[in-house]
């Protein structure tokens, strides 16, 4: 039963854990813009945690330059499992039009496995509550799978 | 049999009415209340009231990492340590009529007992080895001498009201001023000691560290402070402690301004103690929270030791020459 209540609970409370990867901060804003009056993905249960230690769901925005990937890789290793890891925007999924330049190192994909995707330039914030509830439900089956 | 029936009675006390289980559902639905409030009242639907039992089980089933650079037994242990100074501050403090350990603490005791939360978390951050957790230590032991001195000045003025009507100088019992505001009426109705509920309100906030004076926590600006290194149940109990330390201070503020109110029977006081610890969190904490923006540590400490100070130091004055 106490299996059954935790894994209820970790798809009603996800924090989310933000790295910019070289984005140009437009899907920040939208980040933001997710947790206003306006939209209030709180409701759901998302907070935005300071460390990545309490994180449950990681957003990556940006085309993963170079000089991010070794701290991409660093603070998502530190987030505990089970973990979601979540794409903002267009960049980390393809590269959009930062694709082929000599700096960066993306898609985000080639180095850890990503459960989320959500594609836009930037993605409206109804975009961004729906991926991040699937998400919050992956972490939920995520929860089910362990031990 | 009757020392197994009252060593049964004190467990009962412990683990079930004022200590373990009352803390836990009180505690969180007190905080899940507040964040609820704030939400309303800045115009968003806001989490579910239940939240905060949510992100507890939650933390409960994440894995917990200890970081290589950390000293594991404090790390680990500092979290329960908080939580157990809580829980027993939450014995001593009277239910209107009722107390479960009844003539044992003082108000000395409890203000020693309130440190505790304080110094387990600086431990807790301080064996995490994290820079972070520096910062922040430095700035919750500023935090504690900040509140500490309207508190005692709005504990002296309370002790010295009851005392000098029962004759005894200075009264630091609960008990008693628990029972002198039975017989006389609450002492919020009385003019004197206003300001030093007043004060009272605002040094909740800044002792549990919500929002305005919650810079040793600050989330966006040094990663958690003092709890950036932890993660999984450890963190889960430091969220409960914040919890249950709304409801001790809240419940507190009640027993020494707000007692006599209580019916005689213990579910209903039980209940109007949670409803009242409710309405002191709605306006010390939730409302505070809701209008203002994190202040910095230096303002911190000057608003206290002035502000909030002076009409403590107003209402003492007051107690004084018997108003």
């Amino acid at each position: 039963m106490f299996k059954k209540l935790i894994e209820e609970s970790t798809g009603r409370s996800p924090w989310l854990f933000h790295i910019n990867a070289g984005s140009c901060n437009g899907c920040d804003i939208e980040l933001v813009s997710v947790l206003t009056p306006r939209y209030d993905a709180e409701r759901l249960g998302f907070k935005l945690a300071g460390s990545p230690r309490h994180a449950d769901i990681v957003v990556v925005t940006g085309p993963v330059t170079k000089q991010s990937l070794p701290r991409v890789l660093r603070t998502i290793s530190q987030v505990p499992e089970p973990r979601c890891i979540v794409t903002m925007g267009s960049c980390p999924q393809s590269g959009n039009v930062f694709r082929g330049s000599y700096s960066v190192a993306g898609p985000l994909s080639k180095y850890v496995p990503v459960d989320v995707d959500v594609a836009g330039c930037a993605p409206k914030p109804e975009a961004v509550i729906d991926g991040l509830a699937l998400a919050a439900k992956i972490l939920k089956e995520k929860r089910g799978r362990m031990k | 049999m009757t020392v197994i029936l009252e060593a049964l009675r004190y467990l009962g006390y412990v683990l079930v009415f004022p200590g373990f289980l009352f803390c836990f559902l009180a505690g969180m639905l007190l905080c899940g209340i507040d964040r609820k409030l704030v939400a309303k009242m800045q115009k968003r639907v806001g989490p579910p009231i239940l939240q905060p039992f949510y992100d507890f089980f939650k933390l409960c089933g994440k894995e917990t990492i200890v970081p290589a650079a950390a000293e594991r037994i404090s790390f680990m242990l500092a979290p329960l340590l908080g939580l157990a100074a809580l829980v027993v501050i939450q014995l001593f403090i009277p239910v209107f009529s009722f107390t479960a350990f009844y003539g044992m603490a003082d108000i000395i005791v409890i203000l020693y007992l309130l440190l505790i939360p304080a110094i387990s978390i600086i431990m807790g951050g301080a064996a995490s080895g994290s820079p972070y957790a520096g910062v922040g230590l430095s700035r919750e032991m500023v935090t504690i001498i900040s509140c500490e001195l309207p508190l005692v000045l709005v504990l002296l003025a309370v002790a010295k009201t009851v005392g000098s009507a029962m004759g005894t100088g200075l009264c630091f019992s609960l008990s008693d001023i628990a029972e002198y505001q039975e017989i006389n009426g609450s002492l919020i109705t009385r003019i004197s000691m206003l300001p030093a509920a007043a004060a009272m309100l605002l040094v909740i906030p800044g002792e549990t560290g919500s929002h305005p004076f919650d810079t040793a926590e600050a989330e966006t600006e040094i990663c958690e402070g003092l709890l950036a290194e932890y993660s999984g149940a450890a963190l889960g109990v430091f969220k409960l402690s914040h919890a249950v330390k709304m409801l001790t201070l809240s419940s507190l503020f009640a027993a020494l301004f707000l007692g006599g109110l209580g019916t005689g029977i213990l579910v209903l006081d039980a209940l109007l103690l949670f409803l009242l610890c409710a309405g002191i969190t709605a306006v010390s904490i939730s409302l505070v929270h809701a209008v203002t923006a994190r202040l910095k540590i230096e303002q911190i400490f000057k608003f206290y030791w002035t502000v909030v100070s002076l009409p403590a130091l107003l209402s003492l004055v007051l107690a004084w020459y018997g108003l």
